[in-house]
């Protein structure tokens, strides 16, 4: 139920999952979604506690796999068993906890399961220091703090560093799990600017949010899920922000909520 | 390049904050060196002057100190492997019953095996009886991680159980035997009157190893220069340099003026030991062990499991192989440290190595290694098992009763691991 | 004519269980009237008996070697059953494992303590139950206990002795055992007894003295190296309370140079100890044939289980505890082994002479090829 996006596309899509489905025992947390993202959009999947979002997007991730359905990469069905699969299809992914080891250094967290070696097999420290300042100098020109543990850094400092993570390997692909969540207005603007940064280099960007003001910041089209079903995908010009709490909330589609059910959201 | 160094301070966020004017505090920060690793050093020079002041003067004799470093060997050997064990957030309390084990494995193996197939003294006995020893270390080792990587049995219970059941199998082999004699040549691998290099030998290694220090420096500045990062300033590299220089001499000077009692050495009285071998492996594994650790992914591996294993696992590292890996070195190390333990003893005995696994991860956390996983250092390491050995021949040497070493050693661990952890509180704060 | 018919079987067949039913008339301790039981006629019959040993821990080499099949052999030479338990060197075990023999119907218990005060209580709660206890190799404080012992303090006046006659002058260290065990003491006891005049008059100097934490055979090494270095190897004899011990020491000793022109004292008489002896190495082994002590201990718990008093055991001495009991005793005589008598142990069976005489050079020891 994919209402028609305000931009006109003939090619396909970046990313298309089809009729995803996942399930835990008897229950569905993923139920036949279908979603898509084009390069240079971000796609936002928003939904209450519970709604299956997670699940969703660690199908593509590689986290977990789908129990049906398909994944398209420029059209073409992938098959994506484990994060490794997913890297190499140039999917990247930055965890709500970052994923980053507190114990290791930024260059060495840069490059965690895919080390830089020297002739003889040694880690190449230099080298991956030196990519590492490269891709930071790009999107955080003030970090200079390369030799530290990253368990010394700053929030902001860590996320940007999983984004240069993704960045750094030609990610075509990006899943960012809450990436504001814990982040104060100085440091979430930080993280808007290098979204829209990434955007212009036109990388596709799936972004899981709760966070409402954020999702109508940043994002092109909206995808909302409840419950393991998608509810509906608008674009996010077409809609007002109730009627897409309505959407999380209620269920309901903008064309089918009455102006009663908005103003009882707020109720 | 005054501009990088101050750009780079400008941005440290959590350095502790010490007066420019603070020699120390300057020395520490241009040869970015560990400062607890200092704190160690300083600690056992300490305990060494306490011990020779106590002792009328008889602790800091070569002879004391080159006795010392061979008593080290085998709790440094298998310390080595404890940290990476503890770093991947798992523990080993089996190593002193496997020791036992592989111990009376390979003394039956020479004593009474092969010397019925190859006849006594022929020269592959050593060799074989090593062998034997590292590869049923790196099997029983790998049976243990398989077990608590695959069936995710706790580390603690797999290693409990290894515990009871190495020292039970080591009973089973010999019936409680004592085992004795060595084969002549293996027994130079635990010192004793033959299983020192001597001075002429001693000094070579203390030059490779002064010239090795001095390369790696150079080889580091040089990697630092090429991409353009920030420098240490010169005069702390001559620094370091010639402390680490300094050191190596002035360890193989002392060893070097521990001289054979005229018995030994056909009535000449300034033949000197020199480096034992036990020594020479103990250094040559704590190399090897912290190139492992420092510069291949197996290395980065463990410690990235240890920081956060989920971290690990999304990153595409096979955790649980790699959990078999860890307990495998271990493993292997325990097999080496059997073999220094059995030569050095020229005997077997059904109760070798009992309560060794708490010497060794004493030593480990004495030396940084922590217990919440990701931290820990094995030149540390190695330094904890010489702080413990010096504490327990010290107090033989002023004769302190068995039961008052047990208390002194105990308080001494738990001070050790106090500071550790109020330190680190103070640093992440 | 049924009835009466029936009346003679049951008869018959009472009169047969009577006789046949209650086969160990055992008489209580208390009036002594019973048999021995060295040859097994008895009023009890030995098939009957269930004689339960609880062995403080396998890990020393003589206890599965020696003592253990030769108690089973005692008890096999009457029918009776052999049970027992193993402590693992904890104290705390070893009171478990006391209940647990009379749980499973022991007659008689033959008791190597790890810990003789601790073992203590157990031993008064199987008294109380009738059952007698046999203190084995370690003496247990209870005047109600038999004490089946080698005697430890001429065992240490046997290793004192050997070295004494050898050295007779000059500087001795001591590596005593395990501080918690009673022999330890005893053994120490009776070196005082050999060279307790000769240290007051000033000839000999004990330079160095240390307990053994669990008789351990690495620790004893690392002790001798210390005391080598505290005396700038100036050491002229070492008086070791056992073999384990004695093995690091001789190989501390090597190290310097010093083994064999040192002489060292030992106990067990195991077989790297008895080499040694041959090769020079080591001076003495106080040889304690296990063999004969589980025989003993063995044929003592038959005859106690039987129902004999303990001053009706035969071969028993009073001997005088340190704690002041007047224990019932059977002292087995210990024989000091030197390179003079190494044939005593290999024509009793004890060792061969392949493994006596490995590295041994020819000629050198008569025992030996």
């Amino acid at each position: 139920m994919t209402q028609p996006s305000s931009a006109e596309h003939v090619e396909p899509p970046l990313v298309e999952l089809r009729r995803i489905d996942v399930a835990f025992g008897g229950v569905h947390a993923v139920d036949d979604v279908t979603v898509n993202l084009y390069p240079g959009e971000v796609v936002a999947l928003v939904g209450g506690n519970g709604a299956g979002k997670t699940t969703l997007i660690k199908t593509l991730s590689g986290a977990h796999r789908a129990d049906s359905g398909a994944i398209l990469i420029d059209g073409e069905p992938v098959n994506i068993a484990t994060p490794r699969d997913a890297k190499a299809l140039g999917i990247e992914t930055i965890y709500q906890t970052l994923a980053l080891a507190d114990n290791i250094d930024t260059p060495g967290n840069m490059f965690l399961g895919r080390e830089l070696t020297t002739p003889w097999k040694t880690l190449d420290d230099s080298a991956m220091e030196d990519a590492t300042r490269k891709v930071m100098g790009r999107l955080n020109p003030k970090f200079t703090n390369f030799k530290a543990s990253v368990s010394s850094l700053s929030g902001g400092q860590r996320q940007s560093v999983a984004i240069a993570r993704a960045v750094h390997f030609n990610a075509r692909i990006l899943i960012m799990d809450e990436p504001t969540a814990a982040l104060g207005p100085a440091e979430t603007a930080q993280v808007a600017d290098l979204i829209r940064q990434l955007k212009q280099e036109g990388i596709g960007i799936f972004l899981i949010s709760h966070d409402i003001h954020d999702v109508f910041d940043l994002a092109d089209r909206i995808s909302v899920m409840l419950q393991g079903k998608l509810v509906g995908t608008v674009d996010k010009d077409d809609v007002t922000i109730d009627e897409v709490l309505a959407m999380i909330i209620i269920g309901k589609l903008p064309g089918e909520v009455t102006r009663k059910e908005l103003e009882e959201l707020h109720g | 390049m005054s501009d990088t160094r101050v750009a780079e301070r400008a941005a440290e966020p959590a350095a502790p904050s010490r007066p420019r004017r603070n020699l120390a505090g300057r020395l520490l920060r241009a040869t970015e060196v560990d400062t607890r690793l200092l704190g160690m050093i300083v600690a056992l020079a300490v305990i060494w002057v306490i011990f020779n002041i106590f002792s009328g003067g008889t602790f800091l004799t070569a002879r004391n100190l080159w006795n010392l470093s061979v008593q080290t060997a085998v709790v440094a050997i298998m310390a080595t492997g404890m940290v990476l064990v503890i770093v991947s957030r798992n523990i080993d309390l089996s190593v002193g019953s496997m020791l036992g084990m592989v111990g009376m494995a390979i003394a039956i193996l020479q004593s009474e095996i092969l010397p019925d197939w190859l006849g006594f003294n022929h020269w592959a006995i050593w060799i074989i009886a090593v062998v034997v020893a590292i590869a049923l270390g790196a099997l029983v080792g790998g049976f243990q991680g398989f077990v608590v990587a695959y069936a995710g049995v706790p580390s603690f219970i797999v290693t409990l159980g290894g515990l009871l059941m190495w020292r039970g199998v080591a009973w089973a082999m010999a019936s409680g035997r004592t085992i004795a004699p060595m084969d002549g040549t293996f027994q130079i691998l635990g010192g004793g009157a033959r299983g020192s290099i001597g001075s002429r030998a001693s000094w070579l290694v203390a030059i490779l190893g002064c010239l090795g220090a001095i390369a790696m420096l150079v080889s580091a500045r040089r990697q630092r220069r090429r991409f353009g990062f920030p420098l240490r300033p010169m005069w702390a590299e001559v620094t370091m340099g010639a402390s680490g220089c300094g050191v190596i001499l002035a360890s193989v000077y002392v060893l070097n003026h521990y001289f054979k009692p005229a018995g030994l050495a056909e009535g000449r009285t300034d033949i000197a030991f020199g480096i034992a071998v036990p020594v020479l492996i103990t250094l040559g594994v704590a190399m090897a062990m912290t190139f492992f650790a420092n510069r291949t992914k197996f290395g980065r591996y463990v410690f990235a499991i240890g920081g956060n294993p989920e971290a690990a696992e999304l990153g595409g590292i096979n955790t649980r192989w790699m959990v078999v890996r860890t307990f495998m070195v271990m493993g292997i190390l325990v097999g080496i440290a059997a073999v220094v333990q059995v030569a050095r003893l020229n005997a077997a005995t059904t109760g070798l190595g009992t309560l060794a696994e708490l010497y060794v991860i004493a030593a480990a956390v004495i030396g940084g290694t922590s217990f919440s996983g990701g931290i820990g250092t094995i030149p540390g390491a190695v330094l904890g098992a010489l702080v413990m050995q010096s504490l327990q021949s010290g107090m033989v040497l002023i004769r302190i009763e068995a039961a008052y070493q047990d208390i002194i050693v105990g308080i001494v661990l738990v001070i050790a691991v106090g500071i550790d952890t109020v330190y680190r509180r103070r640093m992440t704060t | 004519m049924l009835n009466r018919r029936l009346m003679v079987v049951l008869a018959a067949i009472a009169i047969l269980v009577a006789a046949c039913g209650d086969g160990d008339t055992t008489t209580t301790a208390a009036d002594g009237a019973t048999t021995t039981a060295a040859d097994g006629a008895t009023t009890t019959a030995g098939e009957d008996l269930v004689i339960g040993v609880s062995w403080n821990n396998f890990n020393e080499p003589r206890w599965a070697n020696f003592d253990e099949p030769a108690i089973q052999e005692a008890l096999a030479a009457v029918g009776a059953s052999y049970i027992s338990t193993d402590a693992g060197s904890s104290a705390d075990q070893q009171l478990a494992d006391v209940e647990n023999l009379i749980t499973q119907g022991a007659d008689a218990l033959i008791i190597l303590a790890q810990d003789g005060t601790a073992i203590l209580p157990a031993v008064q709660s199987a008294l109380d139950q009738g059952i007698p206890v046999v203190a084995y190799d370690r003496l247990i404080e209870n005047a109600g206990a038999l004490y089946v012992t080698f005697d430890n303090v001429e065992v240490g006046r046997a290793e004192a002795r050997v070295i004494f006659d050898l050295v007779p002058t000059g500087t001795y260290a001591i590596i005593k055992g395990n501080q918690a065990d009673a022999n330890a003491d005893f053994l120490r006891a009776g070196f005082e007894d050999v060279i307790g005049e000769a240290v007051a008059a000033g000839d000999i100097t004990i330079c160095c003295e240390t307990y053994t934490d669990n008789w351990d055979t690495a620790l004893a090494q690392t002790e001798m190296e210390q005391f080598l270095t505290q005396e700038d190897n100036a050491i002229d004899a070492v008086l070791s309370e056992n073999d384990g011990m004695a093995t690091g020491v001789v190989a501390a000793l090597e190290a310097v140079g010093l083994a064999g022109s040192v002489p060292v004292s030992g106990q067990d008489a195991d077989f790297p100890a008895l080499n040694r002896v041959a090769l020079g190495t080591q001076a003495v082994s106080v040889w304690k044939d296990a063999r004969e002590l589980g025989k003993a201990a063995g044929e003592a718990a038959i005859a106690l289980a039987q129902g004999s008093a303990l001053g009706d055991v035969p071969s028993t001495i009073i001997f005088d505890s340190p704690g002041g009991n007047a224990m019932t005793s059977i002292l087995l005589t210990p024989i000091p082994i030197t390179s003079d008598n190494l044939n005593l142990v290999v024509d009793a069976g004890w060792i061969s002479v392949d493994e006596l005489c490995q590295n041994v050079a020819s000629g050198t020891v008569g025992v030996c090829p």
